[in-house]
């Protein structure tokens, strides 16, 4: 085929990002560096620089995501050597081991809560064990228990794709590996594992758990109400993207597009460039 | 595992001890598979049992559970009852939920890989100027902020009468999968051997039908994965959805949320159970595709490698 044929077939994407991400893109933008008049200003981001829980929530969506992404992948690849060993009734435990990621976020919060599952641990470590009540309303109890719930449900994913991967591998790669008189775990660290992250597939998964996991919105808004706060803004849990919520949907102070879009813009800016590091990092890494 | 160093590890000769090792091992691996299952779905278990309104504390009263320093459990009433479930799937309004949710979905995974493919693989495959250019656009975009996008999009649809409708949710939709289906696709194209290409194109196929009959059969396994992904995207998404759907074309993470906003004024155990009962509901068939394209999409792949 003629080669500039092939970029016809570009052609549908462009009409499709066109209109849902780089008009509404350059919308934004200008309602961020104007005022409500329309005339040119940096209000919007003044505003947004001297607002303390901006920046919390800054810290708040880093961490969060950082440490979500690197936990759901070590779930996912501990998941991974346990179904790539021969083990009786296996497939029973794949089916079972996906099962979170049919969990809507917003249901995992629930899940969570300090009413449903903990409230269990609680009964089972006071009348059983003996210990006394624990409080789940302290930062040191709930910022990891939000970060493994986002990872207790996406590492499924990593699983899944994991898996595929490992499915790849030509027989022939494993039976050389077994010549050599390579142990199970052997296997595991030197075939599987290499394959895996080498993936290119692998490697945007985990750029992706770490791009969704910047924009969190539904765990931490429902640990946001556990703690209290329901749509107010402020809460020590709140990610950028809650924070926006509440500026946009409970604000007092009128409907602040311009804030709002500033905002969203800065949490792209920083967003992009943490998947092109990671990226680079995963490169580096898996070669 | 010293001996098995310089002899095949299955060849089945070997003497008892590395093997007794080995079922060690085995069982050892058991229990830990068996406790990562437990870690999977008990959450999941808790939250169903909890729309039936049971709690176990009650069954253990007065009985001898205790071990070391324990107390005796405090007697209570243990009342297990339906009512939530049927209240929730008599509201009408949850059947509606899936189907919308289900509408939006395959318009939207349509929508993407008839788009998506092409791309994914010239993007992968063909040597022309510009193609990493194009798919790192569409990482970049994904990196977007969905604030950025309802904004715009909710001003724009309202203007063109798309608010609230299937097509305007499936396009904004977009923003989601749109990416994740060409970049998940660009791998899979990737990974096909260069041989499979070169092979074909020796048999006087032209590109188009290289495509169509050797690789888009290879990759069915992965398009398979993909929209699996997508869907799962696409069912737990809410932002998106909460902003640019009203009552016609409600998705069920949203209509979860709507009930359970009206639960939090009224703190009660009884909307509890209610909240569990609906969020057990929202996942159920969720669960169900999960569990039934994951047998077609082993089967997939074992189709793909030929065995």
């Amino acid at each position: 085929m003629e080669s500039r044929s092939w970029y016809l077939l570009f052609l549908p994407v462009f009409a499709v990002i066109g209109l849902v991400e780089v008009y509404p893109l350059i919308l934004s933008a200008y309602l961020s560096f104007t005022n409500l008049n329309g005339v040119p200003a940096l209000a919007n981001y003044i505003t947004l620089a001297s607002d303390p829980a901006f920046f919390s929530a800054l810290n708040v969506s880093l961490f969060y995501s950082l440490a979500s992404t690197i936990i759901a992948v070590a779930i996912g690849l501990g998941l991974t050597y346990i179904l790539t060993q021969s083990l009786p009734g296996k497939r029973v435990f794949e089916a079972t081991y996906l099962l979170p990621l049919a969990v809507t976020p917003i249901v995992v919060g629930v899940l969570f809560s300090p009413s449903s599952v903990w409230d269990d641990v609680q009964q089972f470590s006071h009348f059983i064990l003996g210990f006394p009540y624990f409080n789940e309303l302290t930062p040191i109890f709930y910022f990891p228990v939000m970060i493994f719930s986002e990872s207790w449900e996406w590492a499924p994913l990593i699983l899944l794709v994991a898996m595929s991967i490992s499915t790849n591998i030509p027989k022939e790669v494993f039976e050389a590996a077994e010549s050599h008189g390579a142990s199970t775990l052997q296997k595991f660290r030197m075939v599987i594992l290499p394959a895996i992250l080498k993936s290119p597939v692998m490697q945007f998964v985990i750029v992706l758990r770490f791009i969704d996991a910047m924009r969190a919105f539904e765990i931490p808004l429902a640990w946001s109400n556990w703690l209290g706060y329901t749509t107010t803004p402020g809460s020590p849990v709140d990610t950028i993207s809650l924070y926006l919520y509440k500026l946009l949907f409970a604000s007092s102070q009128g409907f602040p597009i311009g804030v709002v879009s500033a905002a969203a813009l800065t949490l792209f800016a920083i967003t992009f460039a943490g998947a092109v590091v990671l990226l680079r990092i995963l490169k580096a890494v898996g070669g | 595992m010293d001996s098995a160093k310089t002899r095949p590890v299955s060849s089945g000769e070997n003497s008892a001890g590395p093997r007794r090792g080995r079922s060690r091992w085995t069982i050892a691996l058991y229990l830990f598979a068996v406790l990562a299952a437990f870690y999977s779905f008990w959450p999941i278990l808790v939250m169903a049992l909890e729309g039936y309104n049971v709690d176990l504390g009650p069954i253990f009263a007065g009985k001898a559970v205790r071990l070391v320093g324990g107390l005796q459990f405090p007697p209570g009433l243990f009342l297990p009852t339906p009512a939530f479930y049927l209240q929730a799937l008599s509201l009408e309004a949850y059947p509606r939920l899936v189907a919308d949710t289900l509408i939006i979905a395959a318009l939207s995974i349509t929508i993407s890989l008839a788009v998506g493919i092409p791309v994914a693989y010239v993007t992968a495959r063909i040597d022309i100027r510009g193609k990493n250019l194009v798919a790192y656009l569409l990482l970049a975009l994904r990196t977007c902020s969905q604030f950025v996008v309802i904004i715009p999009l909710y001003i724009a649809y309202s203007k063109f009468g798309l608010y609230d409708s299937f097509t305007g949710i499936a396009l904004a939709e977009q923003v989601l999968i749109l990416t994740v289906v060409v970049w998940m696709l660009r791998g899979f194209f990737m990974e096909i051997p260069q041989v499979v290409y070169e092979a074909a194109t020796v048999f006087g196929k032209n590109e188009w039908q290289v495509l169509r009959r050797v690789v888009l059969p290879m990759v069915m396994p992965g398009v398979v994965v993909t929209t699996l992904f997508a869907l799962v995207l696409l069912w737990n998404e809410f932002l998106i959805a909460d902003t640019l759907t009203g009552i016609a074309t409600r998705t069920v993470s949203v209509g979860v949320w709507e009930g359970m906003s009206i639960n939090q004024l009224s703190f009660s155990a009884l909307a509890w159970d209610s909240l569990n009962a609906a969020g057990t509901l929202a996942y159920i068939p969720a669960i169900i595709v999960l569990l039934l394209v994951r047998r077609y999409f082993a089967r997939g792949f074992r189709l793909g490698l030929g065995s």
